[in-house]
């Protein structure tokens, strides 16, 4: 049993590297405007990359919740040579591994593959990428198969918080759903919406390969050049091209399920990967519930009063302003007062009540901890990625524990007052209508 | 993986269920063991990729060790190692290692425990001192084991109360075996939880925190001399103490096939039929279990999997199938295949359409180009697993706490490549009856 669940953190993040030996990233780019970004890392006999390209489920088609997922679980799933079960074969064969996935902004390809088999990882990365099979019977296929995974993924209160707090939100903006998509809206997909997105988003300009292992950027470029050199053009639109969704407050929502907790979420929109005081609000986050056992809500909610398991909070940086969030499950007859504990912790670092001491303590764990976040190839691919899509300087890893430094107390409480008044957040709770049923067990 | 099967409990991992296959650290990384006389053993495996080293603590103490009544308490003891001890108040273990820029985490499975923190290498020694320290030196206050308790409640709530399909499988477990202690829940049952005191607490921290049940793993950027001395003055330097004999009952032969129903709240049905079978003991049943890892491998592992060809893509039975065998666990394994059911799909056309293609594999042997498929992609997994030092120092340590021993792993690498079509052919044959199996299904509670 896991004493703590790893905080989800590395999203809201996703920006960091080694204190001591940052590794540089090298980047290149492709006659067709495609942009490489690579960092070596010849310890282990593998490459890991992943194509990002501005296709997420904010490109999704009203009410159609999920069309950026289901095109990249189509474009990994067969192509105009392989079906399905010989794409499988073929991979398999190679100890290849190809997925597709989608969020909010980016619609990625991701391949890892033994040194040895580069070659022909390439050659099925470009064949998925520019001759998909849209095989309709197969497209039917996988359809059924979302939808029904979507109804399973109803039992799960996180994910019913989750697309609360999208709408809720967001409402009508292209960030008002969960990039899985619901069951009705997965329904109401076909064929052609996934091939709209297709012909409009998934081109070379604007997008990012980045690749981390054992290879170098004179061996990849040749490589790249020759199969993707004929993939040509610019998105329709481009990642930022995106206007923020209007501000909401003072809303709440509640949703009704048979279980013995209350999931207590508290949401807000909170600050875009370009922000200006990303590098302070973050730090601040880090204080309040983004850092384990070391932050605020932990130690009163957890710690102090037994009230939950886990307590935490984020935010998941995007091209525009996106969820800012506090979530936490207690038994349905204590969320009221878990829900006053929080709102006191926050209430207390928009007061200014913080210490040097306590901003110390969250930046050496940030800096300390710098090395492991990216010790592996695939963190590694996520990073640059990141870095990549979201147009962030290629020095960003180097400077990265500066900017944690520089931080000041000030800024903090800056930050502090200026996201953690309670009055601009608003609440979603999933749980029992009864508040006395969580005492059953 | 004990861990998600058996604590977790999460029913729906199927990716880390398939994790459970065996990936082994680098062939030709050389692990450096040392035995301390009070019974401490250190493995070390150097990396100097990055500045960074994972350490590693891991007991042999799990809920295996737990009598009647006490069901949860290894795991609750978990908890307690966080809340202080002589010479660190509550909490400021994790304050500490946090300041180091570290991250500390810990695991309970029916098995073992195990401490774990990522650290900057040049505080690998602190590290080790805290660990020891807190080993044996515990407090274990009344007033904090109070609060824990209930916090402890809370995750069984949140992991099992809450999720109908943890739930059907923790009850599956308890239908499956009668006396191997898989069949309880790590967590524990509630029952138990809301009677254990610290009384039980201290008892377990007596009997089992001895250091003969103590395994120190390091993997990264470390010096193994260096640190062969640290441990020498921390966990080395303990008295020597009893070590109590594990609980490893043998699990009586089923007698017929089993089944239970979970009616609960939940969307949709999920039907699961777990087999005891054979774990991995280098040297007596090395092509046995390698043979049930490659059959698993075929049947749930890559792209081309048959569970999912076949009853997802092709009879659409399901809309997603997965399966997990752990050959590292301790006594037995339950060998489990799960599918969910989307809407029109019948437990009972699933369930046939399973066995049907299970007896397949007994009556013929697989093509050879599926099972080189298999092998190749678990020996390429070896590869892409030394891309984490957490996965690497995971498999040396799990080797070592249930008995295997870390010094083996490349013998299972062999036993996977010696493997042929008709050995899987025998062992599907020979254990994969569902005349030895238990069928658990969660049924969606109907409104009234």
């Amino acid at each position: 049993m896991m004493r703590r669940f790893l905080i989800a953190c590395f999203v809201l993040f996703a920006g960091a590297a080694q204190a001591l030996a940052v590794p540089a990233i090298q980047e290149a780019k492709l006659s067709n405007g495609l942009r490489v970004l690579l960092v070596e890392a010849h310890n282990v006999p593998m490459v890991a990359m992943q194509l990002a390209m501005p296709a997420g489920s904010r490109f999704d088609p009203d009410g159609k919740g999920g069309a950026a997922t289901m095109l990249a679980t189509m474009l990994a799933d067969h192509t105009a040579k392989h079906d399905d079960e010989a794409l499988a074969d073929w991979l398999d064969a190679r100890a290849i591994r190809l997925g597709a996935d989608a969020d909010q902004d980016t619609l990625g390809i991701s391949v890892t593959a033994l040194t040895e088999q580069l070659q022909p990882a390439l050659d099925m990365l470009s064949e998925c990428l520019l001759t998909p099979g849209w095989d309709n019977k197969r497209f039917k296929v996988l359809q059924q198969d979302a939808v029904a995974a979507a109804q399973k993924s109803l039992e799960e209160p996180g994910v019913r918080a989750g697309e609360a707090s999208a709408e809720l939100l967001f409402g009508g903006h292209p960030y008002g759903h969960r990039p899985d998509g619901t069951p009705e809206s997965l329904a109401a997909i076909r064929l052609d919406d996934l091939q709209a997105i297709y012909r409009a988003q998934l081109k070379p300009e604007g997008s990012v390969l980045a690749v981390s292992g054992d290879i170098s950027m004179k061996q990849l470029l040749p490589l790249l050049e020759k199969r993707l050199g004929g993939w040509q053009g610019k998105p329709a639109k481009g990642i930022f091209d995106l206007a923020s969704a209007p501000a909401v407050a003072g809303k709440s929502e509640r949703i009704q399920m048979s279980t013995t907790q209350t999931l207590l979420q508290l949401v807000r929109q909170g600050p875009a990967r370009s922000a200006p005081d990303f590098f302070p609000v973050f730090v601040m986050n880090h204080m309040l519930g983004g850092g384990g056992f070391s932050s605020r809500l932990m130690a009163e909610v957890r710690e102090k009063r037994g009230l939950v398991y886990g307590v935490y909070s984020y935010f998941v940086p995007l091209a525009v302003p996106n969820t800012f969030a506090i979530m936490l499950q207690t038994r349905a007859d204590q969320a009221d007062e878990a829900g006053k504990v929080v709102r006191e912790v926050m209430r207390g670092m928009a007061a200014g009540k913080i210490g040097e001491k306590e901003l110390k303590a969250a930046k050496d764990n940030l800096i300390g901890s710098f090395a492991q976040r990216m010790d592996s190839n695939h963190e590694r691919v996520g990073l640059m990625a990141m870095i990549g899509m979201y147009d962030l300087p290629l020095d960003y890893l180097q400077v990265w524990t500066s900017r944690i430094e520089s931080v000041t107390l000030a800024q903090v409480r800056d930050e502090a007052a200026k996201w953690l008044d309670p009055a601009a957040w608003n609440e979603v709770r999933v749980g029992p209508a009864s508040r006395n049923k969580g005492k059953q067990s | 993986m004990r861990l998600l099967q058996k604590s977790l409990g999460m029913a729906l991992a199927a990716a880390m269920l398939l994790a459970a296959q065996p990936s082994l650290a680098n062939p030709v990384s050389k692990l450096q063991q040392y035995d301390y006389a009070n019974g401490v053993r250190l493995i070390v495996d150097e990396d100097h990729a990055a500045p960074d080293a994972m350490v590693q603590v891991w007991l042999k103490v799990g809920g295996r060790d737990e009598v009647p009544g006490k069901t949860g308490l290894a795991h609750v003891f978990e908890h307690m190692m966080f809340k202080g001890s002589k010479k660190l108040a509550p909490g400021e273990y994790s304050k500490k290692i946090a300041a180091m820029g570290g991250n500390d985490n810990a695991f309970t499975t029916t098995d073992y425990t195990a401490y774990f923190e990522t650290v900057p290498s040049s505080r690998v020694d602190e590290v080790l001192g805290m660990e020891s320290e807190r080993f044996a030196n515990l407090k274990l206050d009344p007033e904090q084991f109070a609060r824990e308790i209930r916090v402890i409640q809370e995750e069984r709530r949140m992991r099992t109360d809450d999720d109908p399909n943890s739930h059907m499988f923790e009850v599956l477990a308890a239908t499956a075996l009668q006396l191997h202690p898989y069949r309880n829940p790590v967590i524990g049952w509630m029952q138990d939880l809301k009677r254990l005191d610290i009384n039980d607490v201290r008892a377990f921290y007596k009997a089992h925190y001895v250091p003969g049940n103590v395994i120190v793993v390091v993997v990264g950027d470390v010096d193994s001399k260096h640190v062969k001395k640290t441990v020498a003055d921390t966990f080395g330097a303990l008295k020597a103490r009893p070590v109590p004999e594990r609980f490893n009952p043998v699990e009586p032969e089923p007698l017929g096939p089993k089944r239970m129903i979970a009616r609960l709240p939940a969307q949709l049905p999920l039907l699961a039929v777990v087999v005891p079978v054979p774990v991995w003991k280098p040297g007596v049943n090395d092509r046995e279990a390698a043979s049930l890892a490659v059959a698993m491998q075929i049947l749930a592992g890559g792209r081309s999997a048959l569970l999912q060809r076949e009853l997802v893509d092709r009879q659409r039975k399901a809309f997603s199938v997965s399966g997990g065998y752990d050959p590292f666990s301790m006594g037995i394994d339950l060998w489990t295949v799960y599918g969910m059911l989307g809407k029109g799909q019948k437990p009972a056309d699933f369930e046939a359409a399973l066995w049907k293609l299970i007896d397949g594999m007994a009556a013929k042997p697989v093509d050879a180009q599926t099972l080189e498929s298999a092998k190749t992609n678990m020996i390429a997994d070896e590869t892409y697993a030394q891309d984490s030092l957490y996965l690497r120092a995971r498999e040396i340590g799990s080797m070592e706490v249930v008995g295997i021993g870390a010094m083996h792993r490349d013998d299972w690498l062999k036993a996977i490549r010696s493997v042929t079509a008709d050995d899987v052919r025998q062992v599907v044959a020979r254990w994969l009856k569902e005349n030895r199996s238990t069928t658990g299904l969660l049924e969606p509670e109907v409104k009234s």
